[in-house]
């Protein structure tokens, strides 16, 4: 019974703050004076207003998931299957574009690629191109692409890494027996990673389709941006809802397209015996080439940015006048952060539970109606709030006016991760711990208080501390829900970028990246120091 | 089955069974698991619930101690019903019960003493209470040493010891294990299953022991029930599963056997591969005939009534095993003298059974 409400509770939860100012924005959008109306997405499907928009979105996404595999599939091979020297150093550097915001990376690039960039003054002297081509490249839809590619390679990277260890290497030994590597990695390894690629490839068409901040750094015309647009200038929120509708509709397509085609494919066991150690190519050919690439990755995606930034900022006063200009900024981004992520762990964990614990068919219907929002663009998310809690002279709205409505907006946008993270850990704790509490009796507050809850430790400080890190470089819904007086940190850099020099922007920039990797340094120490993992021998 | 329903007449209460269960039905996805399972354990017995995985054995012990609800049947502990249909009477708190699970499950936050006391909290007995009877569970389990330790620092034979204590702490009206065995290795399986044996015999709490490996049920139980694709095939004691298979799955499944079918030529006469032999019928009951002997219940002897050609041999723990073909039917013999592959043999059947399934 405790169980039933408990859960009852966290799922009633997730349905309010996350199905609902969805599903009652839609469901406004389709009505029109008291009557049905699908004027709107006449609109978008019957001319062609939107067809550009619409394409630039999908050459946007399309772009961003080949760049991405095109970095993530070899630097995920060369990380676990061959001895490169650094290895170590590789993966966590290559963990940084991830956590960073995308419109840090893009601001960094503009900077360099820009009229007056360095690079771009360089590309003009020494090559035929000229200045005007250059920068027009980095505001454009490829432009984009190059950015974006840069800040999600390690969604890529991360699953081809996974899906190659999970390989049981006997299969490739018994295929190196007769065959070269080559031949061993083409008829052997890779078909059997593929379908673990093609779900990293889809992650990442979904998030760049449904990505607002780079788009609107670079004036690209997207249906994030034009959403955007449609509500803020325009306050017209049907249409941008209507504009929204195509993004979810090819969201849930490829969530469909993908689950049909995983149907029967299990990637993730292989036939893989703990025991046995991954297969690891030690060729000294394949180890030039790979330090090269992870280099050149390196360089591109992390240093060359980070770097630029970092040069631009030239004197200490600017993080001076940095952090006078956004204070305020800085204080909500730690306080509205920091309860943000405690909801989203706190929320996330009994969701977790809850698919986890669901009888078996329901089980994955539950956990992708859960993801599936993790694809609503920022934008979308941000409209669908406003749209529920904006309602003077109710009790309602004491939210819409304080931290809470972004504290929602957190919570719409990362719930479905988070949710997803908590899965993960529970999934690693077997249902019998929980049973053999059950059978002695105890209630199941004490179970969860005593047994699941503690054994959850360490996945409850990596959730908190992954949601803290979203959370501070949250861009799209805040701006669009945030009250007067309570900006957050992007938004502090989104209006000084209109007004300030640059040297400013680059150490708003810098804050905001020691900001999201601070977490993730304690992250590690945690998992590296803390005694929970080594004591208990958990794997 | 011949066990008697007692419960209803309280003077008989002193033969009463522990644990009943009628009829027990369990479905998932539309499929049966467990298929009208009715039996029963008396006080301080030790019942081993034997069958091939997905027999639906580790359901059966779920849904006894609560932790799965049937779909159909009733479940009766110490007379009081504790389910009835889809309806649970006695929610798993108050069945009172002690359990083992296949991976132990022991809580890996918790030291040794932290995770025997879990159960005993929640009877509301006082620090120094507990401290005295988690002592002496320790010292039953001869584990008095360990009481500090994290379980992950403790051997797979240390850490079912410490499993069993905590299920028996709470002293339960009945203890159910699942496979508890099946993660030691087999060197140490013996020593273990003998502790089990020692345990049980020592705190007389009825148990329900579910296992797929024979010799487990055979060394430890005082009654076996031998399930098969969710069915009950047959309940009884050791000897009884043994010597006198109700079903062709049990003839089959327990120990090595030679199962053939053959046809009645009158009262107590068979006719067999070898020609007519004389043996107890019986009632025939209209079901089809089935001649049943053991390899060593049969004797490779000049003077043997039965013969055969030996097709294979294997050398195993200081016996032969033949393989040997009589007219296209291959049966199984043993013996201490080695024979050539290709020779024809004659044995007698020492002992042999007519069975009607």
């Amino acid at each position: 019974m405790q169980k039933r409400l408990t859960l009852g509770f966290f799922f009633i939860l997730f349905l309010g703050t996350t199905f609902l100012p969805i599903v009652w924005m839609f469901g406004n959008s389709v009505y029109e004076e008291g009557k049905f109306s699908f004027v709107y997405y006449k609109d978008i499907f019957l001319t062609q207003k939107y067809g550009k928009v619409i394409s630039n979105s999908l050459i946007l996404a399309s772009l961003t998931t080949i760049l991405s595999s095109l970095f993530g599939v070899p630097a995920g091979f060369f990380l676990s299957k061959t001895n490169l020297p650094l290895k170590k150093l590789f993966k966590i550097c290559f963990f940084i574009p991830l956590i960073i915001p995308s419109y840090i990376t893009g601001i960094a690039w503009v900077n360099l690629l820009g009229k007056t960039g360095f690079l771009n003054n360089v590309f003009s002297q020494y090559t035929m191109l000229s200045s005007e081509s250059v920068s027009d490249f980095i505001y454009s839809t490829y432009g984009a692409s190059f950015i974006l590619s840069m800040n999600l390679f390690p969604v890529v990277m991360l699953v081809t890494e996974y899906a190659l260890k999970s390989v049981n290497p006997r299969l490739e030994e018994s295929g190196l027996v007769v065959g070269s590597v080559f031949q061993v990695f083409r008829q052997i390894t890779l078909p059997l990673i593929a379908p673990a690629i093609l779900s990293g490839m889809m992650i990442v068409f979904v998030l760049s389709l449904s990505e607002f901040g780079v788009p609107s750094l670079l004036q690209v015309n997207v249906l994030t941006t034009q959403i955007f647009t449609q509500f803020s200038a325009f306050y017209n929120e049907k249409a941008a809802t209507a504009i929204a509708f195509p993004l979810i509709v090819i969201t849930f397509i490829l969530i469909m397209l993908e689950k049909i085609y995983m149907r029967g494919k299990s990637f993730e066991m292989l036939g893989r015996t703990s025991s046995i150690s991954t297969t690891q190519y030690n060729i000294t050919w394949l180890n030039v080439v790979g330090i090269t690439f992870c280099t050149f990755v390196l360089l591109v995606c992390v240093i060359i940015p980070l770097s630029t930034l970092i040069f631009n900022t030239k004197t200490i006063s600017a993080y001076h006048d940095a952090i006078l200009l956004a204070r305020n900024g800085i204080t909500n981004s730690i306080l509205f952060g920091s309860i943000g992520a405690t909801f989203l762990t706190l929320i996330g964990f009994f969701l977790g539970y809850l698919s986890e614990n669901i009888r078996s068919k329901l089980r994955s219907s539950i956990a992708a109606f859960i993801w599936i929002f993790f694809a609503v663009p920022a934008t979308v998310s941000g409209i669908g709030l406003i749209k529920l809690w904006n309602r003077p002279e109710s009790a309602c709205q004491f939210i819409y006016s304080s931290l809470w409505i972004v504290i929602l907006g957190y919570v719409i946008r990362f719930l479905p991760l988070s949710s997803r993270i908590m899965t993960n850990y529970l999934k690693q704790i077997p249902h019998a711990m929980e049973d053999a509490g059950t059978v002695t009796g105890a209630s199941w507050f004490r179970i969860l208080g005593k047994i699941l809850l503690p054994l959850q430790g360490y996945g409850l400080i990596a959730t908190w501390l992954i949601s803290f890190m979203f959370c501070i470089g949250e861009l799209g819904t805040t701006i669009l829900v945030y009250p007067p007086g309570h900006e957050t940190l992007p938004i502090a850099l989104f209006t000084v970028m209109a007004n300030s020099p640059t040297d400013v922007v680059s150490a708003l920039s810098i804050i905001i990246v020691v900001m999201t990797l601070l977490p993730v340094g304690v992250f590690l120490v945690v998992s590296k120091y803390l005694v929970l993992k080594p004591k208990l021998g958990l794997q | 089955m011949n066990y008697p329903y007692q419960i209803e007449i309280p003077e008989c209460k002193f033969i009463m069974n522990v644990l009943e269960v009628k009829h027990l039905t369990k479905n998932y996805n539309k499929k049966e698991i467990v298929r009208d399972i009715s039996l029963g354990v008396e006080q301080g017995q030790l019942l081993a619930l034997l069958g091939t995985s997905g027999c639906g054995k580790t359901t059966t012990l779920r849904m006894i101690a609560g932790l799965e609800t049937p779909d159909d049947g009733e479940i009766w502990i110490e007379g009081t019903l504790a389910s009835h249909g889809r309806k649970v009477v006695i929610s798993q708190k108050q069945r009172h019960i002690g359990m083992v699970f296949q991976d132990l499950a022991l809580w890996p936050h918790m030291t040794v003493y932290e995770n025997i006391e879990f159960g005993l909290k929640a009877n509301g007995l006082t620090r120094a209470e507990r401290r005295k009877k988690i002592e002496a569970v320790l010292h039953k389990v001869n584990m008095q040493k360990y009481t500090n330790a994290y379980p992950g620092k403790l051997s797979g034979g240390q850490q079912q010891l410490i499993a069993i204590a905590r299920a028996i702490i709470t002293e339960p009206r009945l203890l159910l294990m699942d496979e508890p065995l099946s993660s030691i290795d087999v060197k140490l399986r013996e020593d273990i299953r003998q502790e089990i044996k020692r345990i049980q015999q020592e705190t007389r709490i009825t148990t329900v022991y579910v296992t797929h490996d024979q010799e487990d049920a055979f060394l430890l139980a005082d009654k076996i029930a031998v399930m098969n694709n969710g069915m009950l095939e047959q309940i009884g004691i050791p000897e009884e599963i043994y010597s006198s298979p109700t079903s062709f799955f049990v003839a089959s499944f327990v120990g090595e056997a030679n199962i053939m079918q053959v046809r009645i030529a009158g009262k107590d006469r068979v006719l067999t591969p070898w020609g007519e032999l004389v043996c107890s019928t019986k009632d025939p009951d209209g079901k089809n005939a089935y001649l049943f002997f053991r390899p060593h219940q049969a004797t490779i002897e000049d003077g043997g009534h039965c013969h055969g050609t030996i097709i294979n041999r294997d050398f195993v723990a200081g016996v032969y095993k033949y393989r040997v073909s009589t007219s296209g039917i291959e049966f199984k013999l043993q013996d201490q003298t080695k024979h050539d592959i290709g020779k024809c043999i004659k044995f007698s059947i020492r002992k042999m059974d007519i069975l009607f399934f």
